[in-house]
């Protein structure tokens, strides 16, 4: 035994390690169960994904480690990256010319958020230097949820664009102010100009990024094909290498990318076909993204008085966001009824306020873990019951070109195939 | 249901319908916007009307009642920059075209208006893949007589409208091979292609009383013919064109059918007859593949002759009905493009070959339909 044993151990050399089997098993147990969610329920892979993170979460899985820090930190802010980025092209500034009201809309919808839920939180006897944090995090609707949502379920039309839109927008006020507060949270008293510095800082050096990332991507455009492989893997390292630089200088990563974006569609104004080629990879990092969210968030401390708080702040967020865009609707071009499905679009929440809530934690231990106490569970609760709203709204604003799978199944027995 | 009374229009009288496409500003696929843009289009005060179509990525404008070229395009300026507006205001854009480069029917819905589902129900699949774009024009006749025997002079120069209008080369993302592919789609449906030849108004109602009878056809909205009379405007209905890149063309298009037309009531040049649609199928081939570069069988003489050829022939013997009808100008500018074999096919074509990117085509033709130069 011991001869066959040395034999082998010749054969046997360094590998990525334990964590790689354990990520790489999660990831395919998670791919498993957002084909299976998607097939039997009609609901969108993510929610497949973020229950498997889940669970291992709550099974003390521990290949993620809270606040996030490393790898782990880099790969999320990868995923957000690359979705922001498209999200961020999806927004030509000259539609705000044409139609402010949208912009007014968006603001609108934010501003109600952070101080519904600011006071919600105050009133619930949460420290304000919670509260305020909190009320950021919750500002921040999830691109990435909805764009899944939005591939799923093949939706197309004003709802789904609108809230695209809004929901990106919604993510650049909060990773600024968040990343900006994030500084200033040890600070007993500020003056205004030390308010505004880091925000000065965040956005000036997410907009230096931005801009070496559109230039590039707008030079590279020049010669190279918008559909070909080679410009999405252009795309991708740029990204990445972006991501490192953005967050090494002090900037935001997410926040770079989705400037980036908007640079370049505004450089760029031809039509964005090469994002359709990043395919499988890019659909990859996302999947870990959710599942590395929700496994993140469910190691959060629960308990009734928590479960309050959390509730409470998901119902006035959602209140708040569709009242926001409600009432911002006026000359907006939209219907009310069209206001209030993107207003329900708008509430799922996932990496980006994970994020923000991770640096609130590492930038104060101590009002971090109160942050985290109520970010968390509310983050992996509107993580999957946000894909399902969104969804729900989708449907019903008519803008899926695919009907909902178990529907079709009992009409006609037909078997949809995965998209 | 029986044939209703043919209704007085003034003769030569002239109206539009362009079908427009509606494209995101992202992707430049199609966007279904419609109720968006009618809802917005509402709030102008404008000529004419602008109506939902079969998918909810399409959009239909028409003028009024117009009595030259140079009135349709006065209509539809203000009527094209209301849309531009509205659009601008939705982050879509709305082009011009027979056919979207690289839509995929089957993700197309159909509008939600009760006629829309009845077709979708009858057609199925081919009800979304009529997600095409055609110019319709209406020309005022005299009586119902006069409108038959117009229709079937007309008849002879479809090819003619084909070419001059074709902008449909691409579909579902590959290039046909056609100059107007467009019409390839309408021939799927029962009861496309050329009407029967009746030249009078009793024959023709003893026809439609009998497809009545078999319960193929409840009104005149069932046949898909290439021309159609309307009873009801009093005028006949020129179905071929495609949907021209520009509202310049759509209008040109509309003052050489009334040349044409004007030419047929004044001189009444030839008679049809029933073998001039001997040819008739192989002609509209012609044109539908060949465009500018097509031959023409005259079915009067059987003579074969490059078809631009044969519209410069005809823009010189109807030149001085042309200068009668205002619609000079508009032969000036259709004449330069046939001399220089171009329409708009061959301009996508071109474009395609530059950019290498069909939805990089359709963004360029979104900003030729609003009147910026590309």
């Amino acid at each position: 035994m011991n001869e066959i044993l040395s034999f082998w151990a010749q054969w046997l050399r360094p590998s990525a390690g334990l964590p790689t089997v354990q990520w790489s098993l999660l990831l395919a147990v998670a791919a498993m169960a957002g084909y299976l969610t998607q097939r039997h329920t009609g609901l969108p892979k993510v929610v497949g994904y973020s229950l498997v993170g889940t669970v291992a979460g709550l099974a003390g899985f521990s290949g993620a480690v809270w606040p996030l820090q490393g790898i782990g930190l880099f790969l999320l802010e990868l995923g957000i990256a690359i979705v922001l980025f498209e999200c961020g092209g999806r927004i030509p500034l000259r539609w705000f010319r044409h139609n402010p009201m949208v912009l007014v809309q968006s603001i609108t919808e934010s501003v109600l958020t952070y101080f519904a839920v600011y006071w919600v939180l105050v009133w619930l006897q949460l420290p304000p230097q919670a509260a305020g944090p909190l009320a950021l995090v919750a500002l921040a609707a999830s691109p990435a949820v909805l764009t899944r949502v939005v591939a799923d379920t093949r939706a197309a039309g004003p709802v789904t664009e609108r809230a695209i839109v809004l929901t990106t927008l919604s993510t650049l006020y909060a990773l600024t102010l968040g990343s900006a507060k994030a500084e200033l949270i040890n600070r007993q008293s500020v003056t205004v100009l030390e308010t505004v510095y880091p925000v000065v800082v965040v956005l000036g050096v997410s907009i230096v990024v931005a801009a070496v990332l559109a230039l590039v991507l707008r030079m590279a455009l020049r010669f190279m094909s918008p559909t070909s492989e080679n410009t999405s893997m252009l795309f991708l390292a740029l990204v990445a290498a972006g991501t490192a630089v953005a967050a090494h200088m002090g900037g935001s990563a997410p926040l770079a990318a989705l400037l980036g974006g908007m640079l370049l569609k505004q450089l760029n104004p031809r039509p964005w076909a090469w994002p359709r080629q990043l395919g499988n990879a890019s659909s990859l990092l996302t999947m870990l993204m959710f599942v590395l969210v929700s496994t993140v968030a469910a190691q959060a401390d629960w308990s009734a008085p928590v479960a309050g708080v959390v509730l409470a702040l998901i119902a006035v967020r959602l209140l708040a966001k569709a009242m926001g865009v409600a009432l911002g609707n006026v000359g907006s071009g939209a219907s009310w009824k069209q206001a209030l499905w993107v207003g329900c679009a708008m509430t799922p929440m996932s990496s980006i306020a994970l994020l923000i809530a991770s640096q609130f934690v590492l930038a104060s231990p101590s009002t971090g873990h109160v942050i985290a106490g109520v970010a968390l569970p509310a983050i992996l609760l509107m993580e999957v019951f946000g894909a399902v709203i969104a969804t729900v709204a989708i449907y019903r604003a008519g803008e899926s070109s695919k009907p909902w799978a178990p529907l079709t199944r009992s009409n006609n027995g037909e078997s949809p195939r995965e998209s | 249901m029986s044939l209703e009374a043919f209704n007085h229009s003034e003769p030569l009288t002239l109206g539009v319908e362009l079908e427009l496409q509606l494209v995101n500003t992202n992707d430049y696929d199609l966007a279904p916007y419609a109720d968006d843009m009618l809802r917005l289009m509402k709030k102008t005060p404008l000529p004419g009307s602008v109506v939902p179509e079969m998918t909810n990525s399409m959009i239909e404008i028409s003028t009024d009642i117009c009595h030259s070229a140079s009135e349709v395009l006065g209509q539809l300026t203000p009527i094209r920059d209301a849309l531009v507006k509205s659009a601008d205001k939705l982050n879509i854009a709305v082009v011009g075209g027979g056919t979207h480069p690289f839509q995929q029917w089957h993700e197309r819905r159909i509008y939600d208006k009760p006629r829309f589902q009845e077709l979708s129900q009858l057609y199925g699949y081919l009800s979304k893949q009529f997600t095409i774009f055609g110019q319709h024009v209406h020309i005022g006749c005299p009586n119902a007589d006069a409108a038959l025997l117009m229709l079937h002079r007309m008849s002879r120069y479809i090819p003619h409208f084909i070419a001059l209008s074709a902008s449909s080369p691409y579909v579902q993302g590959q290039d046909t091979a056609f100059d107007s592919a467009r019409l390839n789609s309408v021939f799927a449906f029962p009861l496309s292609g050329r009407a029967p030849f009746a030249l009078t108004w009793e024959d023709f109602t003893a026809y439609f009383n009998k497809m009545t009878r078999t319960g193929v056809v409840k009104s005149m909205k069932d046949f898909y013919w290439d021309i159609r009379p309307k009873p009801e405007f009093g005028t006949i209905e020129i179905r071929v064109f495609d949907t021209p890149l520009t509202i310049e063309r759509a209008a040109a298009l509309a003052g050489f059918v009334q040349s044409l037309g004007a030419w047929f009531l004044a001189d009444q040049p030839f008679m049809p007859e029933e073998d001039d649609y001997l040819v008739y199928t192989y002609n509209r081939f012609q044109a539908c593949r060949f465009g500018m570069d097509a031959v023409y069988v005259d079915p009067a003489t059987g003579d074969h002759m490059p078809l631009r050829e044969h519209i410069l022939k005809t823009m010189d013997k109807i030149a001085g009905h042309a200068a009668v009808q205002g619609a000079s100008s508009a032969m000036h500018m259709l004449r330069t493009e046939v001399e220089a074999g171009q329409n708009d096919a061959l301009w996508l074509r071109e474009r395609q070959r530059e950019e290498q990117l069909l939805a990089e085509v359709s963004r360029q033709a979104a900003q030729r339909f609003r009147g910026t130069p590309v």
